[in-house]
């Protein structure tokens, strides 16, 4: 993204190499030091407006704080919360947990939600049933759902949850991150009716979060390679002098510009609105999960045998690469997601392409 | 840890800082010009469609050769765009340019006589020819009347150029004398003019690119001979251009001589980055697409979703090309990375097809999906070597990445 955001960067990175490398264990689940340090600094409600209760700043600001920490491999919820859930409550016109405590999102489609008078007036709810592949259970302190509306509505409910006491299962991806489920039985939620456009534009927007962070590891486990091909000496030179391995590094390279262009231009259409915005996203968290094939081989593959141990730092993003791009909707359920919307438009085929982004 | 552990993201100010100054570019802004010009060209074409003036064809820009379609485009002001006025042409930005031709490629039309004029050869005579060539050519190249051919490669001269052998000397006259070959010149039997890199000087092992030049040639010159060599699918497009004691007058040097390595080098942002390098096979895609439409097979919608996402990304990194173009930059080693990532995806889009529909590829077939398969097919080795083979794209972009 533009040169706008350097500051921000430059405060998350100053933050990051205060905090020892996070090795994700089932009794660490997150980087709470981190986490707390970030909040201080009121990073975690970038991109929130200042009357919800956030810090401010543009969506610009937020994926650049979130791209950051995910090149760092931060063990933190950042992306759930200012890409996610924070704006789908501030869409829906919910009230914002504190950014202090820890949100997360999910789609969970195995909840019922029903409306509750309990004198507080409309937009009140209580929850029931079980929310799987929850990104940071048992850390987040409150879950923004996204659950069937009521039979015969084809619209979706929007519900905010306070969760921080309930237990949740031990669940990880394939990075140690938190994936857990949480029962919610009788719990009480705030929350606000979707359309089903709405909807789908949420579940596009997780997309286009893991896309995010995505095209930042990607980006980060290319200069990792690199470096790492110019300083370690086979046969007498740099593994980067071999041809092999030049092909190698630019096919990485091809890549990653690849997902970089295509991510910024949907956190663009995002930015302003774009009525194509479900399928620039699909197609950003698509190509970015493509890539993952490509680069993370080809990281594993010049780095050898060290590369493939938890003594090196690869594998804190290519584990994450590995499990982000099935997340937050698998690949080919987004792969006929935008396959179906391109070919479902009044265009033809070329026009509706040249129109997403 | 010991000392390989280095904090995740530590890294990222001097490698991550160290690319961006090479291969990556910043994001196209959005052109409400070429969005509008680029909507002209879709009614354009709709109705030469309909007029049944052209056919769509996969690889039209190699093989597509309609004169009298290139001047309905050089009338309409869609040759030239970029170029000043006083040229013929029409002081368009190159992401209007962008729109047009990406829109002449989706639809498969026939472009290929003026492609190369336009694309390339154009911008060179802008930047380095004479004023008399200018005055002479551009506005009949921009007026679709004027098709150029390059000839770099030669029988024992494929990727490794400095090694051309065709020789042009000064004759008592000032005038050059030319002898030699060039292969791989498409479409050399529709053109007037080539630009040929040529030794004007012998060669220096200790500095293999000098001594080269480039010569501007009017093809009807005696002493010229052009063969032609047929591709897989017996479409005649390369051809052999022999120069035997071929006398071109001395005003026609392109440039400066010894100057050829580098005014080649300069043409190869415009020639390595445009849509033509991710397009080639679309209108196999296009018939995938409306396949897809009407089976609604799950797995083709997915592969359907799954080629679109690669194309999409495509456009967006050329965009960045263009808009590079736009702000005067040369951006040589990520038009190498696009050209890379765009023709493999060129190919690869018949293997992703090939999956999820059952036809057999025959140019003779009745079903119009069976013949762009095999017209992608059959051209298909040509989409990673000309214009540079991928392996010397991938060495130029390993070059950015400051591995040689």
């Amino acid at each position: 993204m533009a040169s706008d955001q350097d500051l921000v960067v430059e405060t998350v990175r100053d933050i990051l190499t205060g905090f020892e490398p996070f090795v994700l264990t089932p009794e660490r689940r997150w980087d709470e030091g981190l986490w707390s340090a970030l909040a201080e600094a009121g990073l975690t409600g970038v991109g929130l407006p200042e009357e919800a209760g956030g810090s401010g700043g543009e969506l610009a600001d937020a994926v650049a704080i979130v791209r950051t920490l995910a090149a760092g491999a931060a063990a933190v919820p950042v992306a759930e919360q200012l890409l996610v859930a924070g704006p789908a409550l501030v869409a829906a016109d919910l009230d914002l947990p504190s950014p202090e405590e820890p949100m997360t999102f999910a789609v969970a489609d195995a909840v019922t939600v029903h409306p509750v008078d309990n004198g507080d007036g409309p937009g009140r709810f209580t929850v029931n049933g079980t929310v799987t592949d929850l990104a940071w259970a048992g850390v987040a302190s409150h879950v923004v759902l996204l659950a069937p509306a009521s039979a015969g509505s084809d619209g979706a409910l929007l519900a905010l949850v306070h969760v921080a006491d309930l237990e949740a299962t031990d669940a990880f991806n394939l990075a140690g991150e938190p994936r857990g489920s949480l029962v919610l039985d009788q719990v009480a939620a705030t929350g606000a009716l979707l359309s089903a456009a709405q909807a789908q534009e949420l579940r596009a927007r997780f997309a286009l979060a893991r896309a995010v962070q995505l095209a930042a590891a990607l980006e980060q486990v290319l200069a990792w390679t690199v470096q790492y091909a110019g300083e370690r000496q086979q046969f007498g030179r740099p593994l980067g002098k071999f041809q092999a391995i030049q092909m190698e590094l630019a096919e990485m390279a091809g890549e990653v510009t690849a997902v970089t262009a295509l991510t910024d231009a949907a956190v663009q259409a995002l930015d302003r609105g774009s009525a194509d915005v479900v399928l620039a996203a699909a197609a950003a968290k698509v190509r970015a999960g493509a890539a993952v094939e490509v680069v993370a081989r080809l990281a594993h593959q010049v780095h050898g045998a060290i590369g493939f141990t938890q003594e090196h730092k690869l594998h804190h993003l290519t584990r994450r690469l590995w499990s982000w791009r099935d997340e937050a909707g698998s690949d080919l359920a987004w792969s006929r997601v935008l396959g179906a919307g391109l070919l479902a438009g009044p265009d033809d085929f070329w026009p509706a392409l040249t129109r997403v982004v | 840890m010991g000392a390989l552990y280095n904090r995740a993201g530590n890294h990222h100010n001097d490698v991550g800082s160290h690319m961006s100054n090479s291969l990556t570019l910043a994001p196209a802004p959005r052109s409400d010009a070429a969005e509008q010009v680029r909507a002209e060209v879709r009614e354009f074409l709709a109705a030469e469609l309909a007029a049944g003036s052209f056919e769509t064809h996969v690889d039209t820009w190699l093989g597509g050769v309609d004169p009298a379609f290139s001047k309905k485009l050089g009338e309409r002001g869609w040759l030239g765009m970029t170029w000043p006025k006083e040229y013929g042409g029409h002081e368009r930005s190159a992401m209007e340019r962008y729109a047009v031709t990406e829109e002449l490629l989706s639809a498969g039309a026939p472009v290929a006589a003026h492609w190369i004029a336009d694309r390339q050869s154009g911008p060179n005579l802008l930047k380095f020819g004479t004023e008399k060539q200018r005055r002479e050519i551009l506005p009949r190249i921009a007026a679709g009347e004027c098709f150029f051919v390059i000839g770099m490669s030669e029988p024992d001269s494929g990727s490794d150029l400095a090694s051309i052998r065709t020789r042009a000397a000064r004759n008592g006259d000032g005038d050059w004398v030319v002898n030699g070959a060039k292969v791989w010149t498409s479409n050399a039997h529709h053109s007037h003019y080539g630009i040929f890199l040529v030794r004007t000087s012998p060669s220096d092992s200790a500095n293999r690119h000098a001594g080269m030049s480039q010569l501007l040639v009017d093809l009807s010159l005696p002493g010229i001979t052009i063969n032609p060599i047929r591709i897989l699918d017996g479409g005649h497009h390369f051809n052999e251009v022999v120069f035997d004691d071929v006398v071109v007058p001395g005003d026609m040097l392109l440039g400066e001589e010894g100057n050829g390595w580098h005014q080649v080098t300069a043409e190869l942002a415009f020639e390595r980055s445009g849509p033509e390098r991710f397009l080639s096979t679309y209108p196999l895609v296009a018939e995938f697409a409306r396949r897809v439409g009407d089976s609604g097979d799950p797995a083709a919608v997915a592969t359907l979703g799954r080629i679109s996402a690669r194309l999409l990304a495509l456009r967006q990194m050329s965009l960045r090309i263009a808009a590079a173009l736009d702000r005067g930059e040369l951006p040589n080693i990520p038009a190498a990375l696009v050209k890379d990532v765009g023709t493999t995806f060129e190919a690869d889009v018949i293997e992703e097809i090939r999956k999820v529909v059952d036809v057999t590829p025959s140019l003779d077939s009745p079903d119009p999906l069976g013949r762009a398969l095999a017209e992608a097919q059959l051209h298909a080795p040509g989409y990673t070597l000309r214009g540079g083979t991928n392996e010397i794209l991938r060495g130029i972009v390993a070059r950015g990445l400051g591995l040689r």
